[in-house]
C-alpha cells in the first residue's frame, strides 16, 4: 500500500516572537515493514534554519529554528511511503512471556524499553491491572493481545477528559482518554509485568477502504504500542481500535513514551501566548 | 594544658603528645595522632610552628579569620530555609596535613579513576560496547534516567566528557583512603577550597612557610589551560561560566572561579543560540561563545532537548552541541557517573579497559538489580547503608539498624519490587581531625573532597590539597554544608625542597590568574541600573524618614509642625505612609507609621523593603561589585533589620544616620573604586534617573505648583524641607544670604548644572551616559537622547519656574519624559526574554 501523508503544524502567536526553537519528528523512520519514497518538509518564514540527525532511537529528527521576529510559524511535513504487510505471526508460538521478562539476549536495543521513562512509570496499580491477562505459560503475543482488547474494551475514546500532562494514573482510574493515553497504558502494564514495550507514533489512513469502517484516529498523529515477542519480533498493536496494526498504519517514530517522539516539540524565546492548529492527511496513492 | 607549648612536647613525653595537648586517644584512625597518642611525624612541624596553643592567641587568629572569610564575602545558601542564603562560610583553623607520599597515592589512584570514568562516559555516550559485551547490565544505563539520551552519540573534543571531577575520601581504621563517592556532573568545592587556603596564609603565614605546602595557583592555571584548549576554533575563544543563579546552593564558589579564572559568569538567559552557535547578549551586541564551564546540572542545560520545564538553561545549546561549535565541560550527560549502582563494576571495568587494579579502593557496594548482590543486601539490611541506585531517584540513604522492623519489611519489599533501583553499601569508616573549640581541640570525623581535571594530552592532574569537610558534632556521621559542618584548609606537603621554578608556578593563590573580561552581558547592565535606582531610592528614603523624626523629636524647633506636615504630604504620595497621617495624626499612629515605614518588610514602599531591593539587585551582579562595595551593601541589610529590641525615636534617628552614612559609603565607592566602563554607566544612570524621578516628586508634592499658593508659612516650610531634603542648605548659604526664598531655592534645585542634586545635573549626566552608549539598537539611543533633550528644554528658562503654572506645565512634562526614558532604556538594552515551551 501507498500513501502520501501531510502533516500540517501551525502556531499562531499574539506577539512577534524573536527567536524560537523545535525539535520535529515528522520524517517517517526507516522500518522493516516500510519504504519512505520521498519526503520534505517546509517551514515558513522560509528563512527558518533546519538541521537533521537521527536520535537515540535511530528515529530521523529535524531541528528547525526561527531566527527572525515572527507572529506565525508553520511546518508542513509531505511524504510518500509503501507500507507492505506485516509477516504472518503466530501468536501462539510466541515465548512464554517469563521467558522475556527482563529482556535477556538482546541487551542494549530491547532492555531499554522495559524500564521506567519521563512519562510511563511501572507501578503496583499497572501491574494489578495487566495481571489477569498473564496466565502461568501463556505466549507473550496472546497475553499482549488480551490486554490490548481489554483497553480497548473497558475504556472511553474522549478528547474532552485528558490533556498532554495528565497522568497515566489517573487515565486508569477515569477509563478515559485518548490513543496517547490508550499507547501509555498498554506500554506500563507491559512493562509493569517486566516486558518490553515501545511506543509508536504514527498516521492511519484519514479514509477507510471502501465498506470498512472509518478508524478511530485519523485526521491526526496517531499512536500505538509495540511490544517485543523475542529475538528481532516486534508486535505492533493499536489499543484506540483494538487490533493489531496493519497496512493502514504509517510508522513515524517509536521511543519509550510519547515525551521521546512527540511530533513537534519547541521552545520560543519571548512573545507572547499563542493557538495552535494541526492537521494531518493520509490517502492511499492509486497505482 | 593548653598553653603547653607544643615544641617541648615533641621532644618526648611519657604519656604522648595527645594527652599534653588535652586531646582525647583516639578510638578510630586520628589524623594528627596515632593510637598511643603520639603526634605523627607529619604534624610535629606545624604543630611546633604554632608555638603552643595558647587560647587568647588562637582566639586572635579565629577573629582574624572570620574578619577576612566576612570582608571577602564568603558564604554559601541552605535550601529550603529562608533564613539560609548567604550562611557565613565556617572554616577551622587548622589545616588537614597529608604528608607526600600519601599524596602521591591520592592524587595517582584519582587520576586512575578519572581516566576510568572518563572512558566509561565515552563509551556509554557512544558505541555502547560495554553494555552489548555484558561488562554493563543495560539497567545501568538505560534505567538511570541520568542518561542523557539527547546526546548519544555526539562527539565531544578529543573524546573527553570529564573535565572536571572530584572525589570524597574517606580514611578507614586501617589508614587507607577510600573512595565513598564520585562527582562527575560539575563538582563544587574547589572555590572554597581556594577561598580557605586564602585565608590561612594571612592567619597563619609563618606555618604555612615552615610546612613547605604544596601550592594551589598552578592547578586552576593548567585548569584554564585545558578549558582555552577545548575552544572549537582554538586560539582565544571565550570562556564562559554558567551559573543557574545567585539562589544556588554554591554561588559564592561560581562568583569566585569566575574571577579566578578570568571568565564571564553568566546565567541561561545571558545567552542565546543563533545559526547552531551559543552567542552571548551583550551590550554591543551577540558575540560568540566557544567553552562553556557548566555549574548547571545537565538536565537543566537545554529546555528544547532536555528537561522541557528549566528556566535556568539554553535552548538549543545540545544542537550547537552537536553542530561542533562550543564545547561544554563537563559534557552533557556526564552526571550519570555519579549513580552509585556503576560502583560494584568498576574494578572490572579498570581491568578489562586498561589492564590495571584499582590503586585507591572504594566502599564495598552491592547493586541489587543483580540476583546474588540483591539477596546479599536483604540478608544485611542491618549492617548496610541502603542507597538509590541512581543520583536522581528521591529517597535519602538510610543505615538499616536505624529501622524498625516494620520499616526494615517496608523496605525489603520496595527493594524486591525494583531491585535495579537500589545499591547499598558499607557504612565508611571515618578518620578524625582536631578542630579547635574555643579552648581545646576535639577529634572530628571528616571527609575529603580532592578536585581534578583533565590535562590537555589526555591525563588528569589533582588539586594538591581539597576541601575537608568535617562533622557539626564529634559523634555525628553526616558531613556536609547543607547540615551545618563545617571545613578545613587541606595541606598537602611538598616532598621537595623547593617551590617549583616555572614562572606562573610562583602565583599566589588567591590572586586571580588574569583579568576579567570586558563582556557586559544585558543582565548585569540590568542589575546594575536597578542596583543604582534602589540605592539611591533608599537615599531617598531615609532622607525622608530623618526629616521627619527629627521633628519628631524636637517639636520645639521654630517651624517644625509646618515642616513635619510638608513631610507627610511628600510620604503619603510616595506611598511611605498611609495619606489619613496628613490629615490628622496621634503621635502614636504617626510613632508606628513612621516605624513601618523603616523596617517593615512587607511594607512595599519602606526603606527595609528598598534595602531589601537594593540588596537583591547587588546579589544577582556580585561579581560585578568590588569587595569593599558587597561589604557596605551588606552592612545596609543589617542596619535596616528591625532591632531585636525596640528603641526610641532617639535611637532610630542615629540608626538612620548610620543608613545614611552606608549609602553615602556606597555612592562614595561608585564613583572611585569603579572603572568608567558600560556597567558603571548603568550603575550611574540608575542613580540619575531614580534622583531626577525623585526631585520631581517631591516638588510636585508641595503645593509650589499649584492654582492656589500656599501661605507663607507652609511656603516658607515647603523651601526649608526641600533644601533639606535636596541636600542644598550649604550650597543654598553660599549663593544668597538672605532669607529662604522661592526662586533661588528653585533655581538651586531645579535649573542649576552645578549643584550635583539639583534636577538639571541629572538630565545633563544622563544625556551623556546615553550619548556614550553601544549603538547596539540605533533607533532607541536616538529616541533616548530626544527624550532628555527634551526634558533639558522643559527646564530652561528659570524665569518660567517662578511661576506656578509654568512650574506645573514643566514638572508634568519631566513627570512623562523620565519614566519614558527608564522604559526606552530597558527596552533597548535589558530585553532578555525568557524561554518557554511553545
Amino acid at each position: 500500500m501507498r500513501y502520501r501523508c501531510r502533516h500540517v503544524t501551525r502556531y499562531d502567536y499574539g506577539d512577534d516572537v524573536p527567536v524560537s526553537h523545535h525539535l520535529v519528528h515528522l520524517r517517517p523512520r526507516p522500518h522493516p515493514r516500510q519504504r519512505v519514497q520521498s519526503f520534505a518538509l517546509r517551514v515558513t518564514p522560509s528563512t527558518a534554519l533546519t538541521a537533521d540527525h537521527d536520535d537515540h532511537f535511530g528515529n530521523p529528527v529535524s531541528y528547525v529554528a526561527v531566527q527572525e521576529p515572527h507572529r506565525r510559524l508553520t511546518i508542513v511535513a509531505e511524504s510518500e511511503v509503501e507500507v507492505s504487510a506485516s509477516p504472518i505471526l503466530d501468536l501462539e508460538e510466541t515465548p512464554a512471556w517469563e521467558d522475556l521478562v527482563g529482556a535477556p539476549g538482546d541487551a542494549a536495543t530491547v532492555a531499554q524499553f522495559a524500564f521506567n521513562s519521563t512519562l510511563v512509570t511501572a507501578t503496583p496499580n499497572l501491574a494489578d491491572f495487566a495481571r489477569s491477562s498473564f496466565g502461568e505459560g501463556r505466549p507473550v503475543a496472546v497475553a499482549a493481545l488480551d490486554l490490548m482488547r481489554r483497553i480497548h474494551r473497558d475504556f472511553t475514546f474522549d478528547p474532552t477528559a485528558t490533556t498532554v500532562t495528565t497522568p497515566l494514573a489517573e487515565v486508569l482510574q477515569k477509563r478515559r482518554g485518548v490513543c496517547q493515553d490508550f499507547a501509555h497504558l498498554l506500554v506500563g502494564g507491559l512493562r509493569s509485568m517486566g516486558l518490553a514495550a515501545r511506543y509508536v507514533s504514527g498516521y492511519l489512513r484519514t479514509l477507510p477502504p471502501p465498506g470498512q469502517p472509518r478508524l478511530v484516529g485519523a485526521d491526526v498523529s496517531h499512536a500505538w504500542v509495540s511490544v517485543w515477542c523475542g529475538g528481532e519480533t516486534w508486535l505492533d498493536l493499536c489499543p484506540t481500535n483494538g487490533q493489531i496494526a496493519d497496512r493502514d498504519y504509517i510508522t513515524v517514530a517509536w521511543g519509550r513514551d510519547y515525551d521521546d517522539v512527540s511530533p513537534v516539540r519547541g521552545i520560543i524565546v519571548g512573545g507572547a501566548g499563542h493557538g495552535l492548529t494541526v492537521s494531518v492527511d493520509v490517502e492511499p496513492i492509486e497505482d | 594544658m593548653a598553653d603547653t607549648s607544643i615544641s617541648s612536647v615533641a621532644q618526648g613525653s611519657l604519656f604522648g603528645e595527645a594527652d599534653a595537648l588535652g586531646y582525647t586517644t583516639p578510638v578510630v584512625y586520628d589524623e594528627m595522632v596515632d593510637g598511643r597518642g603520639r603526634l605523627r611525624p607529619h604534624w610535629q612541624t606545624f604543630m611546633g610552628s604554632l608555638g603552643g596553643l595558647d587560647p587568647g592567641r588562637m582566639a586572635e587568629r579565629w577573629e582574624e579569620a572570620r574578619r577576612l572569610l566576612h570582608q571577602n564575602g564568603v558564604t554559601f545558601n541552605i535550601y529550603g530555609d529562608p533564613q539560609g542564603m548567604e550562611r557565613p562560610w565556617p572554616l577551622d583553623m587548622l589545616p588537614l596535613v597529608i604528608p607526600p607520599e600519601e599524596w602521591q597515592t591520592i592524587a595517582a589512584g584519582l587520576a586512575q579513576r578519572a581516566r576510568l570514568l572518563n572512558a566509561v562516559l565515552a563509551d556509554v555516550y557512544g558505541p555502547q560496547t560495554l553494555v552489548r559485551d555484558g561488562a554493563l547490565p543495560p539497567a545501568l544505563v538505560f534505567a538511570d534516567p541520568g542518561f542523557r539520551r539527547a546526546v548519544h552519540g555526539v562527539p565531544v573534543p578529543g573524546g573527553t566528557h570529564l573535565h572536571f571531577y572530584a572525589a570524597d575520601l574517606a580514611r578507614a581504621a586501617d589508614g587507607r583512603w577510600w573512595v565513598m563517592s564520585d562527582r562527575t556532573q560539575a563538582p563544587s568545592g574547589s572555590g572554597y577550597a581556594l577561598e580557605n587556603r586564602a585565608v590561612l596564609t594571612r592567619v597563619l603565614p609563618d606555618s604555612f612557610r615552615v610546612c613547605r605546602v604544596e601550592r594551589l595557583a598552578p592547578f586552576f592555571a593548567d585548569f584554564r589551560e585545558t578549558l582555552a584548549s577545548l575552544a572549537p576554533r582554538g586560539g582565544t575563544g571565550r570562556i564562559v561560566l554558567l551559573t543557574p543563579g545567585p539562589y544556588n546552593e554554591t554561588y559564592f564558589e561560581h562568583v569566585y572561579l569566575a574571577r579566578h579564572l578570568g571568565i564571564t559568569l553568566v546565567e541561561g538567559a545571558d545567552l542565546t543560540v543563533r545559526d547552531r552557535r551559543v552567542w552571548l547578549k551583550t551590550l554591543s551586541g551577540l558575540e560568540p561563545v566557544d567553552v562553556i564551564l557548566r555549574r548547571l546540572d545537565d538536565d537543566f542545560a537545554d529546555p528544547l532537548a532536555l528537561r522541557v520545564d528549566s528556566s535556568l538553561g539554553v535552548a538549543g545549546l545540545a544542537e550547537a552541541v552537536r553542530a561542533g561549535t562550543v564545547a561544554v565541560a563537563n559534557a552533557l550527560g556526564s552526571g550519570l557517573l555519579e549513580s552509585l549502582s556503576f560502583r560494584p563494576f568498576l574494578d572490572g571495568l579498570n581491568e578489562r579497559l586498561f589492564g590495571e587494579e584499582l590503586i585507591l579502593p572504594h566502599v564495598a557496594t552491592w547493586w541489587c538489580g543483580q540476583e546474588a548482590e540483591c539477596a546479599h543486601v536483604l540478608e544485611h539490611l542491618d549492617e548496610l547503608v541502603i542507597a538509590p541506585a541512581f543520583r536522581s531517584l528521591p529517597f535519602d540513604p538510610v543505615h538499616g539498624h536505624t529501622l524498625s522492623v516494620a520499616q526494615r519489611d517496608d523496605l525489603a519489599a520496595r527493594i524486591r519490587r525494583s531491585p535495579w533501583a537500589f545499591v547499598a553499601h558499607q557504612p565508611p569508616g571515618l578518620s578524625t581531625a582536631p578542630v579547635w573549640e574555643g579552648d581545646h581541640l576535639q577529634p572530628r570525623p571528616l571527609v575529603l573532597r580532592v578536585f581534578l581535571c583533565a590535562t590537555p594530552d589526555g591525563g588528569y592532574t589533582a588539586m594538591p590539597g581539597g576541601l575537608t569537610r568535617v562533622c557539626a558534632e564529634p559523634g555525628r556521621l553526616i558531613v556536609s554544608m547543607q547540615h551545618g559542618g563545617g571545613s578545613k584548609d587541606t595541606w598537602v606537603l611538598s616532598s621537595s625542597r623547593r617551590v617549583e621554578p616555572m614562572a606562573h608556578r610562583a602565583v599566589p593563590d588567591a590572586r586571580p590568574l588574569r583579568a576579567a573580561t570586558g563582556d557586559l552581558p544585558s543582565r548585569v547592565a540590568d542589575g546594575l541600573f536597578w542596583l543604582g535606582r534602589y540605592a539611591e531610592r533608599a537615599e531617598g528614603c531615609v532622607r525622608l524618614l530623618r526629616g521627619a523624626y527629627g521633628r519628631v523629636t524636637d517639636g520645639n524647633q521654630p517651624g517644625a509642625p509646618e515642616e513635619l506636615r510638608v513631610l507627610l504630604h511628600m510620604m503619603a504620595p510616595l506611598g511611605v505612609i498611609p495619606w489619613e497621617l496628613t490629615r490628622m495624626a496621634t503621635s502614636r499612629g504617626l510613632d508606628s507609621a513612621l516605624r513601618a515605614a523603616v523596617f517593615d518588610e512587607s511594607h512595599p514602599n519602606s526603606l527595609r523593603a528598598n534595602v531589601l531591593r537594593l540588596h537583591r539587585a547587588g546579589y544577582s551582579v556580585r561579581d560585578r561589585l568590588s569587595l569593599d562595595l558587597w561589604r557596605v551593601i551588606s552592612q545596609l541589610d543589617r542596619q535596616s533589620q528591625t532591632p531585636a529590641r525596640r528603641i526610641d525615636a532617639a535611637a532610630l534617628l542615629l540608626r538612620l544616620d548610620d543608613l545614611m552614612t552606608s549609602l553615602a559609603a556606597l555612592a562614595g565607592l561608585e564613583q572611585e573604586s569603579m572603572m568608567r566602563g558600560h556597567g558603571w554607566r548603568f550603575l550611574d544612570m540608575g542613580r540619575r534617573m531614580e534622583r531626577a524621578v525623585h526631585m520631581v516628586s517631591l516638588v510636585r508634592c508641595t503645593r509650589l505648583a499649584s492654582p492656589e499658593p500656599p501661605d507663607a508659612d507652609t511656603e516658607a516650610a515647603s523651601l526649608e524641607v526641600l533644601l533639606e531634603l535636596g541636600e542644598s542648605f550649604m550650597a543654598y548659604r553660599e549663593r544668597t544670604l538672605a532669607g529662604v526664598d522661592r526662586g533661588p531655592v528653585l533655581d538651586l534645585l531645579l535649573p542649576s548644572e552645578e549643584n550635583p542634586r539639583a534636577l538639571a545635573f541629572q538630565l545633563a549626566a544622563l544625556e551623556r551616559h546615553v550619548a556614550a552608549l553601544p549603538r547596539g539598537s540605533g533607533e532607541a539611543s536616538a529616541a533616548a537622547i530626544r527624550l532628555v533633550a527634551a526634558a533639558r528644554t522643559a527646564l530652561r528658562g528659570s524665569e518660567a519656574l517662578h511661576h506656578p503654572e509654568a512650574l506645573r506645565t514643566a514638572l508634568d512634562a519631566l513627570g512623562q519624559t523620565l519614566p519614558d526614558l527608564s522604559n526606552l532604556l530597558a527596552h533597548a538594552y535589558f530585553s532578555h526574554a525568557f524561554a518557554r515551551p511553545a
